[in-house]
């Protein structure tokens, strides 16, 4: 009988990683969410749970959003639905425990083996037994888990950004619902005015005061405000089901109720501050692709050091693109020096590592950008809106008022009159629409500082192809 | 100088201002400035030959000075505030701060010399509309002068051969300056004061503006679509009456500057046309009319016995020439029932009325209307509105108005029973004639329309 024995230093040295690991292969108690939440409080100030349906959290969140839904939604109300009711944050949310438990896998060695054999001839018996441990995942564990951790931490940014991003859409979803609903009942008024003069006219016709081609010009004004108002409503109609989408409203949850108008603009505009510093510490997408950076970093120096294992296809930087899943992942290759002594995968591991530092610049560079935008925009939406509302509105009036002193003093007609009525009442939705502009600029303005606005777009893939 | 202001003792209005410096006073006459649009009573000759003074309606005569036997006067072409009627003032430009300007009165023989100040911002010049005078003095720029350049004063003389009634005005983008009210009234009278004289005279120019309601400058391009029919620059109720004694001989005078032609219309007497463009017409060649035609560019004189006491309307008879700012755009109201519509429209527009469909009138209706804009139709009389505007005025006779006294006398009150009444008793039953005439007014029948529906014939159907 022969035994197959370790080679004492690999036993030790197995023995001890076993040692070393065994503490570390546990889950957290909150599976990441705490910090999740935290994040995302600390920007939109709204924290984010996970519950399932028909548990006790889930009842509560349940009720909650009832409760929110119950009155007409104020923004903040709607972002508090959609984050407690939006099914791909839940979705995004469970990834977190996928990203854990693949962290806790790692730091754990697969099962040692036991092989026994047993072969005779010749009169001959010979049994083998061995045990096999898992060799290749010991000497890669320390960088699995390490990788993992990481990953489990882009998990964690990923999901406070969809949250915040989720807010930011939701709350700019309800400025367009409560929009549209009010033009759209300006679109109903129009309509009147045009009525009005087109059953005057018909009136007028009747009596032989009017020609029939000045009687179907009225008409035609009439009917073709009645398809305006068809638009208009079918408008209110489609932006409110993009909130209800957001809020992820369903059943009797899609009859919640909306205020009649938009809030009115505040007193003074905020004041210029230190946006692209503030966003360069915020924002979540940059936080990411900090962390891709690191990650690489870290990937070039094992590289350097072993110059055999190479983890170049660690998907640290995960693409996203809208409407698919995140998908990230890496492998580790661990080749034999036999006739490649690793300089080209040195060099390779340099070239990537600088691609990674230059995207991270660059999304650096693009976000400064985005936020320099977003003011611009919120700064010009505010001076609109206000124009709207201090200037024009009140000059449409006064235009209305001298209109009815000639109208009083029959130097005009009352078609005229009514003419004046529906221009004034597009003014007005100018205004409206004016005024949501601006809500909607504050919006991105907040997203760009915070959550990381629009997503910057992704020249590359990630690092692995 | 300032003794000629005598003459117009009691015109307070006359506001004098030197316009040239004291050393340029020796050869440039004063030229008066006149401040009030009222109707200034006429003064008497100061030196020169004598004559019967006219009255300009709504205006003034402009003294003169004489120098070694020429009377001088001073026009100063400028920009004015000229009241329209109360409540409504027009930046025009106009002469001696009113437009029309002041009334030259002169002599048949008289050597005038009349010097011309421009004021304005450009360029100007005077015509002496119908009068006999040297080629170079007819007052036409770049055919018999050069334009007056702002700040320069330009002397026209000559002798006043024809006795008759003329007007002055630009003959200098005329266009705009008669357009902005750059006119003037020319007397000349027959040396022999006894000559046709009569016991008042009333003078006064046609003149039409197009001023949009809420503004204050007319629209010099208008041709056609004038808002503002007026004497002299005024509008009814603006316009002062014509006050004169029962039994007076009147003439009235009027030449017409606007673009169209203007049915003067007197009520009460029957007139004769006896003065024309070319001088005065002879006994032989007048007949009597209520109504004479005043063309573009004309003068007439029209005289009459004011013996019908009263207040007797004077006006064009060109409907739309009494009336004030309208919408000539408006389409007709009448008759059409407006419920349920109105009630909508009022949603839309708070403070709406229904007007027209009942007819024009608007029935003591008061309603604010644009600034500096006067009512279509205004005044009051004593049995309610006149409903009148622009080109109206009223002959007011009165037994015991005396001579020289040009006041207005107030409303005229009626002997008893010389007032129409209304009728209080029962109604006839309405009874349909089977007359000839019958048939104009026929009863209303229910309008058929037939449809006729063409079908397509033989293979134009088959494509």
């Amino acid at each position: 009988m022969r035994t197959q024995p370790f080679p004492i230093r690999l036993r030790v040295a197995a023995g001890a990683c076993l040692l070393v690991l065994g503490g570390c292969a546990s889950f957290s108690k909150d599976g990441g969410l705490d910090a999740v939440s935290t994040m995302t409080s600390e920007r939109i100030g709204q924290d984010v749970r996970l519950h399932e349906t028909g548990d006790a959290a889930g009842d509560d969140a349940h009720a909650e959003a009832a409760r929110l839904l119950a009155q007409p939604l104020t923004p903040d109300a709607a972002v508090r639905v959609a984050l407690l009711n939006n099914r791909a944050l839940r979705a995004s949310l469970a990834r977190l425990g996928v990203a854990e438990a693949d962290l806790v896998q790692a730091g754990r060695m697969r099962n040692p083996g036991i092989g026994f054999s047993r072969m005779s001839g010749g009169g001959e018996t010979d049994i083998e037994r061995s045990v096999m441990v898992d060799l290749v995942g010991l000497l890669t564990m320390p960088m699995r888990r390490d990788i993992e951790a990481r990953r489990f931490e882009g998990a964690k940014l990923a999901a406070a950004l969809d949250a915040v991003r989720l807010a930011a859409d939701t709350r700019k979803a309800w400025f367009n619902a409560v929009a549209a609903a009010q033009s759209a009942r300006y679109a109903g008024q129009v309509r009147e005015a045009a009525q009005a003069g087109a059953e005057l006219a018909a009136r007028m016709a009747q009596v032989g005061n009017l020609s029939a081609l000045d009687q179907a010009r009225e008409q035609a004004f009439s009917a073709e405000a009645t398809a305006q108002l068809a638009r208009a409503r079918h408008n209110a109609v489609a932006a409110r089901e993009h909130l209800a989408r957001m809020m992820g409203a369903w059943g009797e949850q899609t009859a919640f109720g909306l205020p009649e108008r938009l809030p009115d603009l505040p007193a003074s505009p905020k004041a210029a501050g230190a946006f692209e510093a503030e966003a360069m510490q915020q924002r979540l997408d940059l936080r990411l692709a900090r962390l891709e950076l690191e990650a690489t970093a870290r990937a070039l120096g094992l590289t350097k050091a072993t110059g055999f294992i190479n983890v170049l296809d660690a998907g640290y930087l995960n693409s996203s693109k809208t409407g698919s899943a995140r998908e990230d992942g890496y492998a580790i290759e661990l080749s034999l020096p036999l006739f490649d002594w690793g300089g080209a995968r040195v060099a390779k591991a340099e070239a990537v590592y600088m691609a990674s530092v230059h995207r991270a610049a660059s999304a650096a560079v693009l976000a400064r950008s985005q936020v320099r935008e977003a003011w611009s925009a919120y700064r010009t939406g505010y001076d609109l809106a206000r124009h709207y509302r201090d200037e024009i509105v009140p000059l449409q009036k006064k235009i209305s008022d001298e209109t009815l002193l000639r109208y009083n003093g029959m130097l005009v007609s009352v078609f005229e009159l009514l003419a004046d009525a529906r221009s004034q009442i597009g003014g007005v939705n100018a205004a409206i629409l004016a005024q949501r502009d601006f809500w909607i600029a504050e919006t991105e303005l907040q997203a760009a500082i915070h959550g990381g606005g629009a997503a910057v777009p992704n020249t590359e893939q990630g690092l692995s192809q | 100088m300032s003794s000629r202001r005598d003459f117009f003792s009691g015109a307070a209005a006359l506001v004098g201002a030197g316009l040239v410096s004291r050393a340029g006073a020796a050869t440039l006459p004063e030229a008066p400035i006149m401040g009030s649009a009222a109707t200034q009573p006429p003064p008497a000759p100061p030196n020169g030959r004598p004559y019967n003074p006219v009255v300009t309606l709504n205006g003034w005569s402009l003294p003169w000075r004489m120098k070694d036997g020429v009377k001088e006067f001073h026009l100063i072409a400028e920009p004015v505030v000229r009241e329209i009627a109360p409540g409504m003032k027009a930046n025009l430009w106009g002469y001696n701060g009113q437009s029309p300007g002041p009334t030259i009165e002169v002599v048949e023989g008289d050597r005038v010399r009349i010097f011309v100040t421009n004021r304005l911002p450009e360029h100007t010049s005077i015509h002496w509309h119908g009068q006999r005078l040297p080629n170079g003095m007819d007052g036409i720029t770049g055919l018999t002068q050069p334009g007056i350049q702002p700040g320069k004063t330009f002397v026209y003389e000559f002798v006043a051969r024809r006795p008759g009634t003329f007007m002055y005005h630009p003959h200098a983008d005329e266009m705009v300056q008669m357009a902005m009210g750059m006119m003037g009234f020319w007397v000349t009278h027959p040396k022999n004061p006894a000559l046709h004289a009569v016991d008042r005279d009333f003078v006064f120019l046609l003149n039409a503006y197009d001023i949009e309601p809420g503004s204050y400058t007319p629209k010099v391009n208008e041709m056609t679509d004038f808002n503002l029919w007026t004497f002299n620059s005024r509008a009814f109720p603006g316009i002062d009456t014509m006050n004169v004694r029962q039994g007076d001989r009147v003439r009235i005078r009027a030449g017409n500057l606007t673009m169209t032609n203007h049915p003067i219309h007197l009520h009460g007497h029957e007139f004769e046309v006896t003065g024309t463009d070319g001088g005065w017409t002879r006994p032989e060649s007048r007949w009597p009319e209520v109504t004479t035609d005043i063309a573009v560019g004309q003068m007439r004189a029209i005289e009459f016995i004011a013996d019908a006491p009263g207040d007797w309307p004077f006006h064009c008879h060109k409907s739309h020439h009494t009336m004030n700012a309208m919408g000539h755009k408006v389409p007709t109201l009448i008759g059409v029932d407006q419920r349920g519509v109105a009630e909508k429209i009022a949603k839309l527009v708070p403070d709406y009325m229904v007007m027209g469909d009942k007819g024009g009138s608007m029935g003591g209706m008061d309603m604010p209307i644009p600034e500096n804009t006067l009512p279509m139709m205004g005044g009051q009389g004593p049995f309610g509105d006149i409903e009148m505007g622009g080109m109206f005025t009223l002959l007011k006779v009165r037994k015991d108005q005396k001579p020289g006294d040009y006041r207005d006398p107030g409303w005229y009150r009626h002997p008893p029973g010389t007032v129409a009444w209304e009728w209080t008793g029962e109604p006839p039953a309405a009874v349909r004639s089977n007359g000839p005439g019958a048939a104009a007014t026929p009863d209303r029948k229910p309008v058929e329309v037939e449809v006729t529906v063409r079908k397509p014939t033989g293979h134009q159907g088959h494509h």
